[in-house]
């Protein structure tokens, strides 16, 4: 499989204090869909944004399609075009991404910065707007949706822009369960159109539902291991090391139980004592 | 769901390499310099927070510490010749080692905010219209000396000796000022500070607005950095000085508001914890031998400053 995005020895450390990546080396195909996971602060966030060109390592270099991305590289007007168009980044907190004046502003911004025809960018925001089932929202400013319409809206604002890779940041955080049903589907979707999807995530039951390749990184900011879902969300040892599985007391009825718990999926009752 | 993808995103036809050069792309001045301002307010953040515990003056009480700040900033202002504010310095220089400080940006903040406050304002008085005295740099020649009012502008005008070595004085206050300023800042924590504050009788709802500004400005630092990071993402080409005004000035308004919801939700959260209007704070230490010792030790030195 043709490798799209290739990060060789990068780290990263904010003010030259606070380590986020140590020594990340990752390869992901053309197609593929990957779960970056880890507890809170292990540096998924900062990966993603090594990855789209929005940070530059302290140390390492990250590559996309064999060109090297860099703030340097990326001054190139040829290349920024190149990669802006090709890899998408949506972000954790909708609202920071969301600043032109009404929805459907926001769905063409893109289009007509990638000088597309505005024929074309308005047929482009409409199919996404029918796709995502915000309609009834073009003419509405962002600030005035809610959480789950603002996700929406922020995919789809890189939707109209085509790109080959979606970078997602925590993208069902925060949001009610119907919204993050609709969301999964629709990167299922995405990813069976061939689009490459690269997810960072604490959450097990996405990844579990995503079916992904899984990247899981340690509290020492490190790749504790790479592997398919079943074989990451198997190994209990690992996801208790990495933290994000933990022992949980509660009650059944009168039965008080005590065994791992993930919220999801390793809801077992083996050793369950009464008490 | 497949079936609702619409054709576009299906569309791989594009090119394959990148078209190399058309130029540079620039980030527009007022985005770099709004990404950099709370980039330098994360990072003085930070460096407070995690200064190394391990040195001198780390090690001091807070209360000695906001003491000796008080006391040497009197002493800075009160010392008249500039030899005196060397010899400041120099124990100050001696102080920031000894507590393991990074030496190169500990100066290099100082001496940024002392070149603009110190020496750049003082510049002009070294001017022979404001400081009489010996001519040593002449800089204007007019034709003949001029009165408006009180003031009288002579033929030539140039700095005078008095007048540089004034600038000097005062630049050299306003560095030390700042050096023992930023001194205690960097080694105590800031629940140490506002325990130390609190013990010198500073009004509750002056702690409190410290607090709060000290908490919010590094997350609205951290909110104007994520905004700038999302336009980076989605900056395709560079774009024109009219459509970054109207940009910042949505930010703005965004930050603004998020601003005024967070301050609520504050406020809330802090009445629902039975916030009343007073600050009551715990776990008063007592001060050890070593923090007196050090306190009388500081003390004496600044004595011997205002002797000299």
């Amino acid at each position: 499989m043709q490798k799209i995005i290739r990060l060789e020895g990068v780290s990263y450390s904010y003010y030259d204090r606070i380590p986020a990546l140590s020594d990340i080396s990752l390869e992901i195909g053309k197609g593929d869909n990957v779960a970056i996971i880890g507890a809170n602060g292990s540096g998924k966030s900062t990966l993603l944004q090594v990855m789209g060109g929005l940070r530059d390592p302290s140390r390492g270099k990250c590559f996309f399609r064999d060109a090297e991305i860099s703030e340097r590289s990326l001054r190139d007007r040829g290349r920024l075009k190149f990669f802006r168009e090709r890899v998408g980044y949506v972000f954790q907190d909708s609202d920071v991404q969301l600043f032109c004046p009404t929805v459907l502003d926001e769905l063409l911004y893109g289009p007509l910065q990638l000088e597309i025809g505005e024929r074309e960018a308005m047929a482009r925001a409409v199919e996404i707007m029918q796709m995502l089932n915000i309609e009834h929202l073009k003419d509405r400013p962002s600030h005035m949706l809610s959480g789950g319409e603002k996700k929406r809206v922020a995919l789809g604002s890189i939707l109209t822009i085509n790109p080959e890779v979606l970078l997602l940041d925590e993208p069902i955080n925060g949001l009610d369960p119907k919204t993050q049903c609709f969301l999964l589907e629709l990167i299922f979707a995405l990813n069976e159109a061939g689009k490459t999807i690269v997810t960072a995530t604490h959450d097990l039951t996405l990844v579990d539902e995503m079916q992904a390749k899984v990247v899981v990184l340690s509290e020492e900011h490190r790749i504790e291991k790479i592997g398919d879902v079943g074989e990451i969300l198997g190994d209990q040892d690992l996801l208790l090391r990495v933290n994000l599985i933990h022992e949980h007391v509660h009650r059944h009825g009168a039965t008080v139980h005590k065994h791992i718990h993930s919220h999801y999926l390793f809801h077992r009752h083996e050793d369950a004592k009464a008490p | 769901m497949a079936n609702s993808i619409p054709p576009f995103l299906l569309d791989p036809a594009r090119r394959a390499s990148p078209v190399q050069g058309k130029g540079k792309v620039k980030m527009p001045f007022i985005e770099k310099g709004i990404n950099h301002l709370a980039g330098v307010i994360k990072r003085g953040y930070v460096y407070w927070e995690l200064s190394s515990p391990n040195g001198f003056f780390q090690k001091i009480d807070g209360r000695v510490k906001v003491l000796f700040l008080l006391f040497y900033i009197i002493i800075i202002s009160l010392k008249k010749t500039f030899v005196s504010e060397i010899y400041i310095w120099i124990f100050i220089l001696a102080l920031v080692l000894l507590s393991r400080l990074p030496i190169l940006t500990f100066y290099r903040r100082v001496i940024f905010f002392g070149f603009i406050f110190g020496f750049l304002i003082a510049l002009p008085s070294a001017l022979n219209v404001i400081t009489k005295g010996e001519m040593i740099l002449p800089l204007v020649k007019l034709s003949k000396p001029y009165h408006f009012w009180v003031y009288h502008i002579p033929a030539e005008v140039g700095m005078t000796k008095e007048g540089i070595y004034g600038v000097m004085r005062l630049t050299m206050r306003v560095i030390n000022s700042l050096s023992v300023s930023f001194l205690v800042l960097y080694t105590t924590p800031f629940p140490e500070m506002m325990r130390a504050l609190k013990v010198l009788r500073i009004p509750d709802s002056f702690l409190i607005i410290i607090t709060l500004c000290y908490k919010y400005i590094f997350i609205f630092s951290r909110s104007v950095e994520d905004i700038y990071l999302a336009k980076k993402s989605r900056m395709i080409r560079e774009e024109g000085s009219k459509e970054t005004r109207e940009w910042i000035v949505g930010r703005l308004a965004f930050v603004f508001r998020k601003t005024q919801l967070r301050c609520e939700e504050v406020f809330k959260a802090m009445i629902g914890r039975g916030f009343s209007d007073t600050i009551r704070l715990s776990g008063f230490k007592r001060m050890r031998t070593a923090d007196w010792f050090s306190g009388a030790l500081l003390f004496s030195a600044g004595l011997l400053f205002l002797l000299i």
